[in-house]
């Protein structure tokens, strides 16, 4: 049923009581503050508790999750989130700290930022990591905005960043934040950077690549050393954009593959929930020369003892208040810890593997964006189908939600007409691949036989599908009272 | 091995249906020279005991608030969440669930944001707010952002009394461009020098930035402020603490453009600073340059009354370069535990949150001025913290560290100025009791 908008549901009179009384003497807020600068009103809802619980709980079985269903949304990574990782996070030793607090009250917490650090070092091969940033997109303006400060120094005049015609959006997007003027290079029809443009394009204006790898269609860059090599030897820097590094763990590092900066997505590769949206994290890391050019503070250790330095020489400063995202970061060390080396190996090959065989059994029913195998996701092209049958890709994502499945990717990488960019992630089982594919193949035969039932989808869900061309012509953006 | 399903013989027969023969070839094509020779140099796995072991191991070396008396504050508060709260941000629906792109697969999702962008404009009196941000730092940096590609100037000017570590954020944001940053110093009552704002005036300022109630506490005098900058087509960009708008008049009626802040403070642990949300509101006429991801209403085909995401031409995965953020994922789960909180407490819950903090801070501010060594910095309209001086504030705040009082914030780090000054702050979980045990054992330290 349809929930009303909470401050529908508002009486007069009701109340919770949440709050101690304090033993002291209590002034209204005039005695205090003068009061041209107090509200007459507060027009908040008065509620009870047993109805606030029943309206969020009623409005949360409205949402598809992974918990609930297969969830193959490309360059997201929808994976298994555990429940351990959330118990660990929320242990009151973790959560009921200041950021203020003395270090000696928190070595526990600095202990625990030290080994992670560690380990993603390892794992990428970077001599040093951030955790300040609090997303992919945060982290990609931190490492950016240290590409800047690097070339700054040695006062090398660089205006431009090159970014692929298939990358994601975020990239451009803090590019020109940064103050950046974006340089295209396209993709070959394989969907991989066009070595050829990339040498003319790269020159000493240049001031690096921003580079996904596998890319935005799931393919590994099988030219990275080249890109590499034409990109340092114009004295650019290599920006790895993380998203997809859940393909490659254990496989292959950034630096091995010449990377310099590295932004990894701790909700995506390392199994921390991703929240409606967030807060997910975006840990950043350098190779050794670029390492005093990180946000401050980083963790150090010195007789046993964890601290807090602020001594970088050429410090960005900080990108956010105090330090990052802590309770996502307790999430990706109970993960890590509970891997190991080998788990670790095993999410590449099965997320790999799962994509693989997706991609091998629809073939023939969906048209491939590229020829090259693939890696932990898959991209299709409705483009055929849409010619043909008048069906295009958002009609087949809407009608997977009859099947209970939410819909992959779509419309994205914008270099694929009638994308459907479709991750399994590792922790699907093969069982539920193929159902996936089974589902996939029947969708394929109702758009040949009877495409009305695809443009009318989704059926069975209670929202049927949404005009989002009129909201965004008439943006009513917060509830009003007026017979709203 | 952990949350892997696929069996061996299921990987076998996978692998034939790709046409290979082993997991290895599936990476074939990589270049040898990247590949890991054998394993990463990291530990085996640990059982789920075990990993429970070993970071509870950790966590133990911690000495979290509850050994404390503790009066910190500085943008980040401890208020009490009510025990609703965390069930229902802990269901899987909401926690597991990505960004709400798919509507029909979200639709509860979607409404909780739309309550949400609800509740931050009936705080601050503005009509349009987004789904939120990642902390109020980068809120308030969004928001100068916002207010130079609207004024298409260069100057921002900043008051030195809003919080270090935003201004730091903000000065960070803006490297990537030729802005230029001016900082407007307090005056000796720690309110914004309107002499100084008057004089830093002219056609290239785009934003004055200000906090109140500021770094300090204190509340400043918005409505005189604002005349000053009226006719001058600069915007005014508020950072304040949500809470305190229980009480406070709306920003929107004090002549502010653009009001962001922490979350936090709604519902959200301490967590070491890392349980935030940046929330931003503003005027329907800036609608277009907001930044991130704003829920809209609407109808599906039946007509009925749905959501979803609106006015995306605005953002990053479709406008790339010219994005009005490169923001992507934002703090969506912090923003809805900010929207439960707001239902769990209502109207008179927040309203006394509010009322019992500002009153426990006059408090303390009043048994601390009958102590003639200490100083009370600046003068008493301030909301949940202010300012005080003691001799040898350092020993005097070690002392008190070590009988389990926390006294608050040494300000000298960030205000060189303010030596021997520390920020004290009060919510309602403070009782009359930790109070006056502080200022008796601050008495006999000094004594």
């Amino acid at each position: 049923m349809k929930e009303k908008i909470i401050f529908q549901k508002s009486q007069k009179g009701r109340f919770t009581d949440y709050v101690t009384n304090p033993q002291i003497s209590i002034f209204p807020p005039s005695h205090f503050i003068p009061q041209k600068l107090l509200r007459e009103d507060l027009n908040l809802p008065s509620l009870g508790e047993g109805e606030v619980v029943r309206h969020y709980t009623n409005l949360s079985r409205l949402n598809y999750c992974v918990d609930t269903n297969f969830y193959p949304l490309g360059s997201c990574t929808m994976k298994y989130n555990p429940k351990v990782n959330e118990d660990l996070a929320n242990l009151e030793e973790f959560l009921h700290i200041h950021p203020y607090q003395k270090e000696e009250d928190i070595q526990g917490t600095l202990e625990l930022l030290y080994n992670l650090e560690k380990l993603l070092c390892e794992i990428t091969g970077m001599e040093r990591f951030s955790f300040q940033p609090s997303a992919g997109a945060h982290g990609e303006l931190t490492g950016m905005l240290i590409v800047k400060a690097f070339h700054s120094l040695k006062r090398e005049k660089r205006f431009k960043v090159i970014i692929p015609d298939s990358s994601h959006g975020t990239n451009p997007a803090t590019a020109s934040m940064c103050g950046y003027q974006v340089v295209v290079v396209e993709s070959t029809k394989e969907g991989l950077v066009d070595i050829d443009k990339l040498r003319k394009l790269m020159d000493s204006s240049t001031a690096g690549i921003m580079l996904t790898c596998p890319n935005t269609l799931g393919i590994f860059e099988e030219k990275i050393l080249d890109i590499r090599e034409i990109v340092h030897r114009q004295g650019g820097l290599l920006y790895y954009d993380g998203a997809n590094f859940n393909a490659l763990l254990g496989i292959t590092k950034p630096s091995l593959m010449g990377f310099d900066i590295v932004h990894l997505n701790l909700h995506k590769t390392f199994s921390t929930p991703h929240g409606s949206g967030g807060p997910g994290a975006g840990a950043v890391g350098v190779r050794k020369d670029l390492v005093p050019f990180l946000p401050v503070p980083l963790v150090d250790k010195k007789n046993d003892y964890y601290y807090l330095n602020y001594d970088l020489k050429h410090s960005i400063g900080k990108v956010r208040s105090f330090y990052g995202n802590f309770p996502v970061l307790v999430k990706t060390y109970a993960y890590l810890l509970r891997l190991g080396k080998e788990g670790l190996v095993r999410v590449a090959h099965n997320s790999v593997l799962n994509a693989n065989y997706i991609r091998e059994k629809l073939r023939d029913n969906y048209q491939l964006a590229s020829s090259k195998r693939c890696m932990h996701e898959v991209v299709f092209s409705c483009k055929d189908k849409k010619e043909e049958y008048g069906v295009t890709a958002l009609d087949i994502a809407k009608r997977l939600l009859d099947y209970g499945i939410h819909p992959p990717t779509m419309y994205f990488p914008l270099v694929v007409k009638e994308a459907l960019m479709i991750e399994p992630t590792e922790t699907e089982s093969k069982e539920t691949l193929d159902y996936f594919i089974e589902v996939m193949k029947r969708i394929d035969q109702e758009a040949k036989t009877k495409p009305s039932i695809l443009k009318d989808a989704p059926h069975t869900t209670f929202t049927k599908r949404v005009d989002e061309v009129s909201a965004a012509r008439n943006p009513v953006l917060k509830w009003e009272e007026s017979g709203e | 091995m952990p949350y892997i399903l696929n069996t061996p013989s299921q990987i076998k027969e996978m692998l034939e249906v790709v046409g290979l023969h082993s997991l290895e070839e599936l990476f074939s094509h990589l270049p040898p020279s990247v590949r890991i020779k054998g394993h990463l140099s990291l530990p085996s796995g640990l059982s789920e005991e075990e990993l429970i072991r070993v970071v509870k191991r950790l966590a133990k070396k911690n000495k979290s608030l509850s050994n404390f008396n503790s009066f910190l504050g500085g943008g980040i508060y401890p208020h009490y969440i009510p025990s609703p709260l965390n069930h229902l941000i802990g269901r899987a629906e909401f926690y597991t669930a990505y960004t709400p792109y798919q509507a029909e697969a979200s639709q509860g999702i979607l409404q909780a944001i739309f309550e949400y962008q609800t509740y931050i404009c009936l705080l601050t009196g503005m009509e349009v707010s987004n789904a939120s941000l990642y902390d109020g730092a980068t809120s308030l940096a969004e928001a100068v952002l916002m207010s130079l590609r609207i004024k298409k100037r260069s100057k921002v000017l900043v008051c030195e009394s809003i919080h270090p570590e935003y201004r730091a954020t903000l000065r960070t944001y803006l490297k990537g461009s030729d802005f230029l940053v001016e900082e407007i110093k307090f005056n000796r009552y720690g309110f914004l020098d309107l002499d100084i704002l008057k004089e830093k005036i002219d056609d290239e300022v785009a934003c004055l930035c200000i906090q109140s109630p500021n770094f300090f506490g204190l509340i400043e005098d918005l409505e005189s402020i604002s005349e000053v900058v009226k006719g001058k087509e600069i915007l005014v960009i508020l950072v304040t603490n949500p809470v305190s708008l229980a009480i406070l008049k709306e920003p929107a009626k004090l002549g502010v453009d653009i009001v962001c802040g922490e979350g936090q403070i709604l519902g959200r642990a301490c967590a070491w600073g890392g349980e935030t949300f940046g929330w931003l509101a503003t005027k329907r006429d800036y609608l277009r340059q907001l930044p991130g991801r704003i829920v809209g209403k609407t109808i599906d085909r039946e007509g009925k009354e749905s959501f979803c995401l609106t006015l995306q031409t605005r953002e990053q995965h479709i406008r790339r370069e010219k994005a009005t953020s490169n923001i992507c994922s934002n703090h969506s789960l912090n923003a809805i535990a900010g929207a439960i909180y707001l239902s769990l407490l209502g109207k008179e819950g927040l309203k006394k949150v509010a009322l019992y903090s500002l009153n426990l801070a006059h408090y303390l501010y009043q048994c601390l001025q009958d102590i003639k060594e200490i100083k009370l910095v600046f003068p008493s309209s301030f909301f949940n913290e202010f300012v005080w001086q003691v001799n040898d504030s350092y020993q005097v705040w070690e002392v008190l560290y070590r009988k389990n009082i926390i006294p608050g914030l040494i300000l000298e780090k960030f205000y060189p100025q303010l030596k021997d000054c520390i920020l004290s702050s009060c919510t309602e979980i403070k009782t009359k009791e930790e109070i006056d045990d502080f200022v008796r054992c601050l008495k006999e330290v000094i004594r």
